[in-house]
């Protein structure tokens, strides 16, 4: 009984979050109000897992009253997007006292988020979260979504963060963080916000996912058919990964991989902890059996970079681990044939010290997707997550851009009012390079 | 395979080295000796001849290049639907497992049972199958009788594209023992498909979504097929070269999903025959070169009779070029979604969002447009931008302010169904609106004469002044001119279509089109 905690901070987190909750509620059969359907207990009572409840108990909690309750807590400093959640399909499926809201937003200001307005809320998130982590019989760790360059999501990330390691050190903690788009900008000042949160977040988080929204507005624009992608459609497509991550965590399966054997076989150093996710296959629902991939078509379609769900272009660095997360009709068989396959492939380069480099996953239950979305069904789907130094050039680009405004100290005023100093703006950029030169090192040969 | 070939192997599907073809000859081949097999490839450049050697015809291809002789022993016909399942499911770490060993007592002797463990974990391990996948595993037959049904009974989803499966009934032999089958994609597969109606038996009654793609089925067989499926929801039937040739009377009532993607051969005619299945919410017509779509029952502005449940359409990668195609889909009484990328009229990259307005406008209940929701901003928007892009046009072509005294010409009203329901929802466009003129800044400049009622020695100006310039800054410019103190200045304004009537311009913040000014009127100055 090795229990999730999901933390959804900032409107990035919580439309996520939504989405993700949706996904996991058409997985196990729960319907929006938290109730299991009657012909979805006749399929527990015939699944081959012993363990039934058990794949529930990581994420849902099973009240007296026969309802499953999310183990999630969603928090903004502004009501609006909480309001959506509250009022919205899913409203009876949570628990009041999980959708904490503010009423002054951090207005994509770090310093907001971090200093002045998060510290008023911090302990009641604090509080909230004792609570659910007591409902757990054997909590295994926290899972916290947000983004880098939204004012809550940055800077109250930043300041959980070092209250959860300071209340519950030995517990995993992992993030699902949007990074900041390339080409489309949401705020001028999130290079300033990324740089400040991954600075002082680096040493509380054991594994960082990265996500971005230029990339998977492409997939879904190229791929997928849709014409102008709204968040609607990017965070449908971002939580079939993560659903894939977790998929092991609430399904029994094969060969099962939970949070702590991530972050064993993809962390080479504590801080290169920023895997890349890919997803695959990714077919357009009007075209669905068209085209039917293998288990090798899509272990190779994940070495390309059009199905990441980051910019960045990974033959320009090596790959440090792979995690292999198969889902669905996958034999062990075919799944170490199709890797094999692809480490005999020259375009693949490891580095020098991990040869080997991959761990595989397999979860027998095949991914759901939603009923009128996008993306067409599969018998198999593979999520990867890939340590490569190519994600480099992700930090380089927000490095240069925050250099930028920096050099004139362009909108560093705002932060000094609500009381940060300069000093930390350096310190926290001094630890970005740091960090550049950390991958370099790791990309090096002997 | 045995040497000794029996005529019933013609027509069989089999593979070699990873090619599939079809047995079409099975016997000896003068001059060399030896049992031989003549085979129609799928790939009609993989063989060397069509048929023929040394001049004697022994089977006929379809290609020059089509058709090879082999040997029977090299050619793989393929294993049964079990053994497939098998090769495919059982860990193979269980058979090597020495089995842990049980005591049972028969009599008063323990017999020792080895192995018996794995053996039990690798059957409970087949029914507790429920989604298999076997594409490409060259099955070609249901194999022993009643097989199949003890060891896996529970499979809902089964693929067995690429396979070797020769004829439906073969497939029937499978689906027979697989009660709970809902899910069944046989695409890839060259089918001999039933050539009479088949008696019904039952097989087929769990069966929801059926795949045969790719089978080079006919849509006679179609029907035949379909007429075995009572529940069936889901059909796909990409790249058949299909022809729709009969209208479905009994099957295929239930359909909610028709896939007809890729199927060059149909045309908008053939769409008539489809048009009444009464639960059709999906049609999927991608790239079938479709141009045009026709309603002859619907007059225009009414709503068709067919189609009557289609909700969603999909005409990807067609030619679609005349905006009638849209004019026409307005008449689909439930159509909520729509998707046309890549269609001649779409695909010109720099008006995508002019393209994206006018097909809101012209389909009213629309709710989705190539994936994307239409919010009620962006219809509203669309139908207020269509109301006046094409006012003039309706204007000559009778349209009048007041509905009453409305006489459209024919050819409007045929270009543009919806514009009367837009006048009436939005009002008549006005004269105002429809004028266009460029937007340069010289046409926005106002002419005006400048007069001083008290001065009447002084010349009358006339002066070019923007609308948006303020009360305060005419007055600065005026004091500037006279050598007056701005403070003492009041000004005021007539125009010449109502002599008589002066307006104060009193407000210094306001500008002069908050004042209505407009072009030819007269500023009037006092000090």
């Amino acid at each position: 009984m090795r229990e999730c905690l999901s933390i959804h901070v900032g409107q990035a987190g919580i439309q996520i979050g939504d989405a993700c909750w949706e996904l996991y509620c058409l997985e196990h059969g729960i319907q929006p109000d938290g109730v299991v359907l009657d012909s979805q207990h006749n399929q527990l009572e015939n699944a081959k897992t012993e363990h039934t409840n058990a794949s529930f108990d990581t994420f849902f909690r099973e009240t007296r009253a026969g309802k499953y309750v999310p183990r999630a807590l969603f928090m903004d400093l502004e009501p609006t997007v909480i309001d959506g959640i509250r009022t919205g399909q899913r409203r009876s499926l949570f628990h009041p006292e999980q959708l904490l809201s503010g009423k002054e937003d951090a207005a994509s200001n770090y310093a907001r988020g971090r200093y002045s307005v998060g510290s008023e809320v911090i302990d009641l998130v604090l509080e909230r979260t004792r609570k659910l982590a007591e409902q757990c019989g054997e909590l295994q760790g926290f899972l916290i979504f947000r983004s880098f360059g939204g004012g809550t999501g940055s800077g109250f990330t930043s300041l959980l963060m070092e209250r959860l390691t300071g209340e519950y050190s030995k517990k995993t903690k992992l993030e699902f963080s949007v990074y900041p788009a390339p080409r489309v900008s949401t705020a001028v000042v999130e290079p300033y916000n990324s740089v400040l949160t991954t600075h002082s977040t680096t040493e509380h988080a054991d594994c960082t996912f990265m996500v971005d929204n230029e990339a998977v507005y492409d997939i879904c624009h190229h791929k997928l058919g849709v014409e102008r992608p709204s968040y609607a459609n990017i965070n449908r497509l971002m939580v079939q990964a993560v659903s894939s991550i977790t998929a092991s965590l609430r399904f029994e399966g094969p060969l099962n991989v939970d949070l702590i054997e991530f972050q064993t076989n993809l962390v080479p150093y504590p801080r290169i902890h920023f895997p890349i996710t890919t997803f695959a296959p990714i077919v357009s629902a009007d075209k669905a059996y068209h085209e039917r991939f293998s288990v090798s078509d899509i272990t190779t379609a994940c070495f390309e970079s059009s199905n990441q769900l980051v910019k960045c272009d990974p033959r320009l660095g090596k790959y440090m681990a792979c995690c292999l997360l198969y889902r669905g009709d996958v034999v062990p068989r075919e799944a170490n044939a199709a890797i094999a396959a692809m480490k005999a492939r020259h375009s693949v380069q490891f580095v020098d010290w991990c040869p080997t480099g991959f761990k595989v996953g397999i979860n027998n239950r095949p991914p759901t997707v939603m009923p009128g979305g996008d993306l067409a069904k599969a018998h198999q789907a593979l999520c990867m997550l890939s340590n490569t130094t190519a994600i480099m050039q992700a930090w380089a680009r927000l490095d240069h851009k925050f250099d930028l405004m920096y050099s004139k100290r362009a909108f560093l005023h705002w932060y000094i009012r609500e009381g940060m100093e300069e000093a930390e703006f350096l310190e926290a950029r001094e630890d970005l390079a740091a960090l550049e030169t950390d991958y370099e090192e790791a990309g090096q040969s002997f | 395979m045995s040497d000794t070939l029996t005529l019933d192997v013609i027509g069989r599907r089999v593979e070699v080295n990873g090619e599939h073809a079809t047995v079409r000859f099975a016997g000896v081949v003068p001059p060399v000796a030896g049992p031989w097999l003549g085979v129609e490839w799928d790939n009609p450049e993989r063989g060397k001849h069509d048929g023929s050697h040394e001049g004697t015809v022994y089977f006929k291809c379809r290609h020059p290049t089509g058709g090879s002789f082999i040997r029977p022993k090299k050619v793989n016909f393929g294993i049964d639907f079990l053994t497939a399942v098998k090769n495919r499911y059982v860990l193979e770490d269980e058979l090597q497992e020495d089995g842990k060993e049980q005591t049972v007592t028969i009599g008063n002797k323990p017999v020792e049972t080895i192995g018996f463990d794995s053996i039990m974990k690798q059957q409970s391990q087949l029914s507790k199958l429920q989604e298999v996948s076997l594409r490409n595993c060259a099955v070609s037959c249901a194999g022993e009788k009643g097989g199949v049904a003890e060891a896996c009974p529970n499979i809902r989803n089964v693929d067995l594209s690429k396979n070797l499966l020769s004829s439906w009934d073969e497939v029937m032999r499978i689906a027979d023992q697989l009660r709970h089958l809902e899910v069944l994609n046989l695409s890839e597969n060259k089918l001999k498909f039933p050539s009479g109606s088949a008696p019904l038996t039952g097989t087929f009654s769990a069966l929801k979504v059926l795949v045969l793609n790719r089978t080079g089925i006919t849509w006679a067989e179609v029907l035949r097929c379909a007429a075995g499926c009572p529940g069936l929801e889901e059909l796909y039937l990409e790249s058949n070269q299909i022809f729709i040739s009969e209208r479905p009377t009994d099957v295929l009532q239930t359909i909610k999903l028709l896939d007809l993607s890729s199927n060059q051969l149909i045309d908008e005619n053939q769409l008539f025959l489809i048009a009444h299945l009464p639960r059709l919410e999906q049609l999927i017509l991608s790239d079938i070169g479709i141009s045009s779509i026709h309603f002859p029952d619907a007059g225009i502005g009414c709503k068709t009779s067919m189609f009557p449940s289609l909700q969603y359409l999909v005409v990807n990668d067609n030619q679609i070029s005349q905006w009638s195609f849209f004019n026409e889909l307005d008449k689909l009484p439930s159509l909520r979604a729509l998707s046309c990328l890549r269609n001649p009229l779409t695909k010109d990259d720099k008006d995508t969002q002019t393209t994206r307005q006018l097909i809101i406008a012209k389909i009213g209940q629309l709710k989705t447009l190539n994936k994307c929701e239409i919010l009620p901003e962006e219809r509203w928007g669309a139908e207020l931008d269509y109301r006046r892009a094409f006012g003039n046009e309706w204007k000559k072509a009778g349209g009048h302010q007041d509905l009453d005294k409305n006489r459209l010409s024919e050819e409007f009203l045929a270009a543009h169904p919806r514009y009367q329901f837009l006048c009436l929802k939005y009002g008549a466009p006005e004269d105002g609106e429809l004028k266009r003129q460029p937007l340069m800044l010289k046409n926005q400049l106002l002419t005006l004469k400048i007069k001083y009622p008290h001065q009447l020695d002084q010349k009358v100006l006339e002066k070019q002044l923007p609308g948006s310039m303020t009360i305060q800054k005419v007055k600065g410019l005026l004091s500037r001119l006279l050598k007056v103190p701005v403070s003492d200045l009041l000004l005021s304004y007539e125009s010449p279509e109502k002599p008589g009537r002066e307006i104060e311009l009193e407000n210094d913040l306001k500008s002069l089109q908050f004042y209505s000014v407009e072009n030819g009127d007269c500023l009037l100055v006092r000090w």
